[in-house]
């Protein structure tokens, strides 16, 4: 599907065997590696080997603080199992071809993404509710059109007002009133694309800070039992992630942050995985 | 009278909240309104509530509490459902709320209110009460999962 030839190993010495004789340009392991003590130098061989990512694929939560500690590991992408073919490729061609932006890669070929730049704070009520009502007005349920307005309003109020970010590394717009009237000139603009292929509704925001970095988005995610979470800092991304089925996050450090919520409605809500995935893609800096 | 995208009409001893709770809704004011020690919000019209709303709301129930305010709730629409059921701290003693349900023969979605008190004893069994479309007269099928959406009603979390 991916044009790339595909090697499966079945432990850690068999996988370090094959990266001397094969040099993969991208290897992929499970949740299970965190346990393991050989998990770190074999991250550290492969990229040595000239491998460009390291996936790990989680089915649950509670080893991201291991996965972190090997420090090699890249990208994580995190779905209860088994994750979906289609997420798979995407991923893996995001990872080889080093294009990690659009929510385009996850919708059809053709599908027509809705464009809306914001420039002042004030308009992200109203192009939510825009957003809520053009979904109904295209035959989308009230469930999916008020999760995608939840999401979306969450993930641009976070634009707005964490993303900036000023030389001295404060965010000088985090504390004030969210419903004060603010300009979004220059890099305060707030990017809002969405469209629907008639599987996902995918809404993508984007700012051009990139000051979201990988461990405050794996925050939100060891946060999703929002159940727990009270109503601190980082409540909104939890509630966006338990809101949509696929949430992923594609950081440029200091360049770029673009967040792609993708809501399936392809499926009754009793049919449909109780939990989401989660991915996070860090641009590689040369 | 509004706060902010939320408008609230007094009714019968309640308050009808419609519209969006967010950052601009104020919801603390409401206990001014108070009745003999409760306040009853019916919910029926809230159609969003987002994070900025679901803080408001807690403050607002902690604040009740130092107040020696009950806070009860009867009709809560399905958006304030999904936050009942993600947020334990947002949780208050519900009478009735709104439940999807569909319709196997004529394709008719809706939602249904559920009377949590006379149906309490079903809904703690994880059964959702029977319901008929409004539409053909079939019988109409819960449209969710019951342990997922009847969470908020565990007496071990209220």
């Amino acid at each position: 599907m991916t044009g790339y030839g595909v090697e499966l190993a079945d432990g850690i010495a068999q996988a370090t065997e094959r990266l001397d004789a094969l040099r993969p340009r991208l290897v992929v392991t499970d949740a299970a590696i965190a346990a393991d003590p050989a998990a770190g130098p074999f991250f550290e061989r492969a990229r040595a080997c000239g491998a460009d990512a390291c996936m790990t694929l989680l089915s649950g939560f509670d080893r991201v603080p291991q996965i972190l500690a090997l420090g090699a590991v890249t990208n994580l992408l995190v779905h209860a199992m088994p994750v979906l073919a289609e997420e798979l490729t995407v991923t893996a061609h995001k990872l080889m071809r080093g294009d990690l932006f659009g929510a385009d890669k996850y919708l059809l070929w053709g599908t027509q993404l809705h464009e809306t730049t914001l420039v002042r704070s004030t308009q992200r009520t109203g192009v939510v509710a825009k957003l809520e009502a053009e979904l109904k007005s295209r035959g989308q349920s009230a469930r999916v059109a008020q999760m995608v307005r939840l999401v979306a309003d969450e993930l641009i109020s976070n634009a707005v007002h964490n993303a900036p970010v000023d030389a001295d590394g404060t965010h000088p717009r985090k504390d004030l009133p969210r419903d004060a009237d603010l300009a979004l000139d220059g890099r305060h603009a707030v990017r809002v694309r969405w469209g629907c292929d008639a599987r996902y509704v995918a809404v993508e925001v984007g700012d051009a800070f990139g000051s979201l970095d990988r461990d405050t988005a794996l925050g939100a995610l060891a946060r999703q039992h929002a159940r727990d979470a009270g109503a601190g800092a980082g409540l909104g991304l939890a509630m966006a992630y338990r809101s949509c089925d696929h949430l992923v996050f594609n950081l440029a450090p200091g360049r770029r942050t673009e967040v792609i919520a993708l809501v399936d409605v392809r499926y009754p809500p009793t049919e449909q995985p109780p939990a989401s995935s989660y991915n996070v893609f860090v641009e590689k800096t040369q | 009278m509004t706060h902010g995208r939320l408008t609230i009409t007094p009714s019968s001893g309640q308050l009808a909240l419609s519209g969006s709770i967010d950052e601009s809704s104020e919801l603390d004011k409401l206990l001014a309104r108070a009745q003999n020690g409760a306040l009853v919000l019916d919910l029926a019209g809230v159609t969003f509530i987002n994070s900025l709303g679901v803080r408001d709301w807690i403050r607002m129930l902690a604040a009740a509490t130092q107040r020696g305010i009950t806070v009860e709730l009867v009709r809560v629409s399905e958006p304030i459902i999904h936050q009942l059921n993600m947020i334990i701290a947002t949780r208050a003693r519900t009478h009735s709320f709104f439940a999807p349900y569909a319709c196997d023969r004529c394709g008719r979605e809706d939602s249904m209110l559920i009377d949590a008190d006379a149906h309490g004893a079903q809904l703690a069994q994880l059964v959702p009460p029977g319901m008929t479309c409004p539409e053909c007269g079939t019988a109409m099928v819960f449209n969710d999962f019951p342990e997922r959406y009847f969470s908020f009603l565990a007496p071990q979390d209220l």
